[in-house]
């Protein structure tokens, strides 16, 4: 999108004319231009790019790399409300932080047993225990513990680290080690990132016992972690199953919508039935029923399972789309002048269609980042040594009863702060692109 | 007719003192956005007298229809500025500073209104009943058995049959120009002292525009009412107006008397208008154009020797077309089709360098025929000899050398040309798609050269769509058919949505091209005027058939067939054609 | 009218077998061996066996399928994995809790949201109009999840105005104590999206011809809006309405579990948690239906409100 008037869609053969041969501006820099005089679409436009490059930074771990350690004490208020005094010094804190912390510290009676699944907390005691099969005698219970509590997952968090480990270690060398074979170290891949971890276990475990501190810009969770680090770290995974699945979503239902509106007859017959199979079941309920049968979960598992079930609306949009264009005189006058099949769908209608296709694009970015969160929320999402912002509000859920509202704020508001902005960036490239578009709204 | 000139002076002087509506120093602006504001109408001036029919006329961007809403308050709040200084004058009080409620109460019972289209005119979810009683409910405080009662009686006044129980049709149900009688009956039936018609027949068949002008007249006559006319043909205004005011980008270029106006214009837009449109009677070489009449001081005498129309029978034949048929379908019931026949049986010759004019009225079929010969629609039967082989049946494959050779304009120049793609793209990709040119340089070299032969500069190709007018967009839609050196060129109402002073222009410039490249045209479009002008035979068609096929002159001379004499009488003969006789108001 | 519902009843045939086809792939072939599942902690071979026997698994696809088949049309899909309690016997005992809490809520947010569409757009372009839109994107923004855990905290934990949840065997009492707080919350976040999507129906019928005609009658502009307009806008209103419905159903699990309301939606949940296969295929398969008929439901709607619709 560059606002020079320069189109690179003309071969510098063209140009070697004696007339003044500044092409003109095409529609996309003047939508452009329209959006950049629109003072709060730039201002959204700048958060979410922000947003977009602190999910960047975080993925390539440049920051909040390590959210899961404990820096705090448990339930560490933010600083601007000061340490609570009642808390200051959780006692098992500092022996065995992990297994004592996944336990909640018993609160306000029948009531929060009521709404926190009982099974939970059940489960929660069993993760806390030393598990037998660690596999690496080397690593200490404690430190075990860190990566990736969480008090929904009904899979054990942990289990599926040290097996993932396992599998790993046996594919890079056949002999499985010997408990406490440190020995194989020398030849083993893993074992730098090992000696890492443990390395940085020692540090944490040092820091436990004298440094914890007792606030936190932002206050820590109950295990103490850093609540901004986690929501940045929260963020990047939420934002990017949002925008992933978006793409998948965006690009199956563009490309088959433009071929059952393009081709119209029997193709847009199959098409539809096929359409019609996925919008007869109600979204949440598809992806709900594909969450059930895909047991192992994954970050890409929840971009796949939101990609393949949410392109429907794309699909009806952009199939009225082609329908349309494709009885429009400029479509006729190409096939007119011979132009192909394909060359109509993608040379001239396409560009014509872009813009919605952006702007469904857009939609589902933050439908995604909703849908995302819930599923989190409820366990069905990302993986439990992942956090996201719906695992967050998870968490965040118990700790309200407490008193520990700034989890449920941190996530709450950052997740409020990209969609609105988001959302009111879309309108406003919507209004930009097709100032005819307005009002059709992709439910 | 000299004779009642004076007379009808004389009551338009009479009118002229007492005026039922006085606008003055009428200016409306549109906010385009934050800073920029279009001034859509500049002061402009002038009085609707009692019991006359004035008519203001203007091509597009004229401030016409944006003056007619003005007098109603009907401009759109959010983006529409009125001047300060306007004024307009209805029975004592100015309607521009007049209270929302008091301005309410005179809409549709002192003032009414009827719109362009029908069709969306009318609320789709109510009966056309329901909407006419609103109306008497709200002025006349008529109860519900009342104000049926008279909307059946209006119903009847306006000529809908069976108004008892067309009443309680939806719109939908009825016909483009039956929905119009509606519009006027909704708008008559509080017995208005003016009604406002903004181009009330421009949608509609030559034969229905006759019947609503006619009812427009006679309904003016028996309520001595005034009408204001907002029109962009003069033809149309020619046979009703008492008064014309022309308009022209916001201003007022000529107002008097229709005599004087029609008979002897003042200002050139005015002399320049009446020429451009073709006419029925003669048949100059080329049309002349705005730009012959305007920067010129004086009387233009625009005396352009006469063309010659019509075919040789040695004239050589390009295509033959033999028994074309083509039939849509729907689907009706449970297992049921219905099919709709839109040509049958359709057989005609067309010759080298010459134009087939192809008229008639909506649904006769005649768009559906130059669509099928370009297989742009598969044809259901029939064939069409072209070069010796019959086009309909060749493989896609097979065809594409002949696809070349006919080409085809369509009637909106807004849609025709694809929006994302630079002149210059569109028109060197006819020629990449065809081989046509040796290197992009070459194609580019055509292109260009093909720019100056529509009348374009250079700096278009590298321009978008949207930067032209409409006249200029058919230009270029008609030099990317030129790319490919096509043998027949078929005109789908090329020229119908341009403005009369444009619609010359392109006239002219399709016949140049037709002399340069000996072309063929099949020029399709419901003008019959321009058909006139531009065709050497002309074929008429209705239902999908034809109904006669003659020589264009012989046609518009003796037709034969009683449709074809139906279609010719219901053309607006303009001012000089003929001239009702009307008493003044005071007789 | 009767040959149109006929033909579309006919033509629900080959969608519902496509969705019969996609539950029958996803679980059957992609839901790994339903017998671990099932057999879960028991991990018995002999019980495994036994399980898959029952259940069909060791049988070819085509029989699996047909056995599918049957019980769709029986509606007897068996017992659930982790209660044993009859399938049918959850849905029909499920869908009043659930229609108790949506009925109310889709009657005053419909109502509601219309309303304010019109308030709104009456004073379209105005300040009042951009801040309600921004409130809208905002109140939009926020997830879900943070409404209830905010309300449910505030309302019913702090304050003590409504029960924290629970369900009663009366109707009235869950109406008027249970499910008056998860309405609330219904309404206040489905509200701004019906609201702006109604506003941008009611702005597309302001601008179009029939409403200058009707100025142009003299009709004031609150009969314009409340008789010309509205009846016009309720057509794709009313569509989206009808539209919205099965997925409602669904859509109001996280009320349903946060307050312990024993429907639909948390049965899902529950049934997706407990791999419950059985229970979680009958509710696809139903709910399914349900959308197909409601659907068909929408457009006879659609032929009463728009005399232009012809039921070919």
């Amino acid at each position: 999108m560059n606002d020079t008037g320069t189109h690179s869609l003309i071969r510098p053969a063209l140009a070697p004319r004696a007339v003044a041969h500044t092409v003109s501006p095409g529609l996309w820099v003047l939508a452009w231009r329209r959006l950049r005089r629109d003072r709060l679409a730039m201002v959204s436009l700048a958060i979410v790019l922000a947003f977009i490059a602190m999910m960047i930074l975080s993925g390539l771990g440049l920051i909040a790399r390590d959210w899961t350690r404990e820096v705090g004490v448990n339930y560490a208020p933010p600083t601007f409300v000061g340490p609570d005094a009642t808390e200051a010094a959780p006692a098992p804190a500092a022996t065995a932080p992990g297994p004592a912390a996944a336990a909640p510290p018993p609160v306000t009676g029948d009531w929060e047993a009521e709404v926190v699944d009982p099974i939970g907390d059940v489960i929660a005691e069993l993760r806390g225990a030393p598990k037998p099969d660690s596999g690496n005698t080397a690593t200490p219970p404690a430190a075990a513990a860190a990566p990736g509590q969480d008090d929904t997952g009904f899979v054990d968090p942990l289990a599926d680290v040290m097996r993932e480990i396992e599998a790993a270690r046996r594919g890079a060398k056949s002999p499985p080690p010997p408990p406490g074979g440190t020995g194989a170290a020398a030849v083993d891949p893993l074992a730098d990132v090992m000696r890492d971890i443990e390395a940085e276990r020692g540090a944490a475990a040092a820091e436990h016992g004298s440094t914890r501190r007792a606030t936190l810009p932002f206050g820590a969770d109950k295990w103490g972690r850093d609540v901004i680090a986690k929501t940045i770290k929260g963020s990047e995974t939420s934002i990017f199953v949002g925008i992933a699945a978006a793409f998948v979503a965006t690009l199956i239902g563009t490309v088959l919508g433009a071929f059952a509106g393009y081709y119209g007859r029997w193709v847009d017959d199959a098409l539809n039935w096929f359409y019609s199979i996925f919008s007869s079941i109600p979204y949440l309920l598809l992806i709900l029923a594909v969450a059930a049968v895909l047991q192992h979960k994954g970050t890409m598992t929840i971009v796949l399972i939101l990609g393949l079930t949410g392109w429907t609306g794309v699909f009806r949009l952009i199939r009225a789309e082609y329908l349309k264009h494709k009885g429009r005189e400029y479509v006729q006058a190409a096939d007119a002048i011979g132009a192909s099949n394909a060359r109509r769908m993608y040379r001239h209608i396409f560009p014509n269609v872009s813009h919605v296709v952006l702007v469904q694009l857009s939609i589902l970015v933050v439908a995604f980042i909703k849908s995302e969160v819930i599923l989190s929320f409820l366990g069905f999402g990302v993986p439990v040594d992942v956090v996201s912002w719906g695992s967050m509000l998870n968490e965040a859920q118990n700790e309200l009863l407490l008193g520990k509202w700034w989890q449920l704020v941190a996530a709450g508001v950052s997740m409020a702060l990209l969609v609105t902005a988001f959302s009111l960036f879309t309108d406003a490239l919507r209004d930009a692109l097709d100032p005819k578009l307005r009002g059709s709204e992709g439910s | 007719m000299a004779h009642d000139l004076p007379e009808r002076d004389l009551a338009a002087a009479a009118a002229a003192s007492d005026p039922l509506v006085q606008v003055r120093h009428l200016g409306v602006g549109f906010r385009l956005d934050r800073d920029t504001v279009f001034e859509a109408v500049k002061d402009v001036s002038f009085d609707i007298p009692r019991n006359a029919t004035v008519a203001l006329v203007g091509e597009s961007g004229s401030g016409k229809s944006v003056t007619s809403l003005a007098i109603l308050g009907l401009l759109p709040p959010e983006n529409a500025r009125i001047d300060p200084r306007s004024e307009i004058v209805y029975a004592g009080r100015d309607l521009t500073r007049l209270p929302r409620k008091a301005l309410a109460q005179l809409r549709g019972a002192d003032i009414s209104m009827i719109f362009q289209e029908p069709m969306t005119s009318l609320n789709p979810v109510f009966t056309v009943g329901f909407q006419i009683e609103e109306v008497l409910k709200l002025h006349r405080d008529m109860t519900g058995r009342a104000a049926r009662k008279r909307a059946i009686e209006v119903l009847a006044e306006v000529g809908i049959p069976e108004p008892e129980r067309r009443i309680d049709y939806f719109p939908s149900q009825m016909s483009g120009g039956q929905q119009q009688r509606v519009m006027i009956a909704m708008a008559i039936a509080c017995e208005p002292k003016l009604l406002i018609a903004d181009e009330p027949t421009t949608a509609l068949d030559v034969t229905i525009q006759k019947q609503i002008l006619d009812l427009i007249a006679a309904l003016q006559k028996k309520h001595a009412m005034s009408v204001l006319f907002i029109t962009h043909d003069l033809a149309v205004v020619g046979e009703i107006a008492d008064h014309v005011i022309v308009m022209r980008n916001g201003e007022i270029r000529e107002a008097g008397s229709a005599a004087a106006v029609f008979g002897a214009p003042r200002d050139a837009y005015t002399r320049a208008l009446l020429q451009c449109r073709p006419s029925l009677d003669c048949r100059p070489e080329r049309l002349p154009v705005i730009d012959d009449f305007l920067g010129r001081e004086g009387p233009a005498s625009v005396d352009i020797p006469e063309r010659a129309r019509g075919v040789a029978p040695d004239d050589a034949i390009v295509l033959s077309v033999r028994n074309l048929s083509k039939s849509f379908h729907s689907r009706q019931g449970l297992f049921g089709r219905r099919e709709f026949q839109a040509v049958r049986n359709v057989s005609f010759d067309l010759r080298r360098g010459k134009t087939l004019g192809l008229v008639g009225e909506s649904g006769s079929g005649k768009t559906t025929v130059g669509m099928t010969l370009m297989r742009l629609h598969e044809a259901t039967s029939g064939q069409a000899l072209f070069d010796g082989h019959d086009i309909l049946a060749l493989s896609p494959k097979a065809f594409l050398p002949y696809k070349r050779r006919i080409q085809i304009v369509f009637q909106n120049p807004y849609a025709s040309l694809n929006p994302r793609f630079i002149v210059g793209q569109i028109l060197t990709e006819p020629m990449d798609i065809h081989g046509i040119g040796a290197s992009a340089q070459e194609r580019a070299d055509m292109a260009f050269e093909l720019l100056a032969k529509v009348g374009l500069p250079e700096a278009s190709f590298y321009k978008y769509p949207h930067e032209f007018s409409g006249g200029q967009r058919q230009r270029i839609a008609i030099a990317r058919c030129l790319t490919l050196k096509p043998d027949i060129l078929i005109c789908d109402e090329s020229v119908s949505a341009l403005d009369v002073s444009v619609q010359a222009q392109v006239l002219n410039l399709l016949q140049d091209l037709q002399a340069e490249f000996d072309l063929s045209y099949i020029f399709i479009s419901h003008d019959l005027a321009v058909v006139k002008y531009i065709a050497d035979e002309v074929m008429v068609m209705s239902e999908g058939e034809i109904v006669e096929i003659a020589s264009s002159d012989e046609i518009y001379r003796a037709p034969r067939e009683a449709y074809t004499q139906r279609l010719l009488a219901s053309i607006p003969r303009g001012w000089q054609a003929t001239r009702r006789t009307k008493p003044a108001p005071d007789e | 009218m009767w040959a149109y519902v006929v033909r579309r009843l006919w033509q629900m045939i080959p969608t519902l077998l496509g969705v019969v086809l996609l539950v029958f792939v996803l679980f059957n072939l992609f839901g790994g061996d339903p017998a671990y599942v099932l057999a879960g902690k028991i991990s018995n071979p002999e019980q495994i066996d036994n399980i898959r026997r029952q259940l069909g698994v060791d049988q070819p696809y085509w029989v699996q399928l047909g056995i599918f088949l049957k019980q769709i049309v029986t509606a007897d899909f068996g017992a659930s994995w982790s209660t044993n309690e009859p399938v049918s016997h959850i849905l029909a005992t499920r869908l009043g809790p659930s229609l108790t809490l949506l009925v109310p809520l889709l009657i005053i947010e419909t109502l509601v949201a219309v309303g304010l569409a019109l308030a709104v757009a009456y004073v379209r372009g105005s300040l009042t109009d951009r801040a309600v839109m921004v409130v809208c994107t905002v109140g939009l923004s926020i997830s879900i999840l943070v409404y209830i855990i905010v309300f449910q905290y505030v309302f019913a934990y702090k304050l003590g105005w409504f029960p924290v949840q629970g369900w009663g065997d009366s109707f009235w009492t869950n109406l008027v104590r249970y499910a008056s707080l998860p309405i609330l919350i219904g309404l206040v976040v489905s509200i701004a999206p019906n609201l702006r999507l109604f506003r941008t129906f009611v702005l597309d019928e302001i601008n179009q011809d029939y409403v200058r005609t009707a100025r142009a009658k003299g009709v004031s502009e609150n009969r314009i809006m409340w008789v010309h307009v509205l009846r016009n806008a309720s057509i794709p209103i009313i569509t989206h309405v009808m539209a919205a419905l099965p997925g409602l159903l669904i859509g109001a699990f996280l009320l349903e579990r946060f307050f312990s309301i024993p429907g639909i939606g948390r049965e899902v949940i529950l049934a997706v948690e407990r791999s419950d296969f059985p229970v979680i295929k009958a509710l696809t398969v139903y709910v399914a239906v349900a959308t197909m008929v409601v659907n068909l439901l929408a457009d006879l709607m659609y032929k009463a409100v728009d005399p232009r619709v012809q039921l070919e």
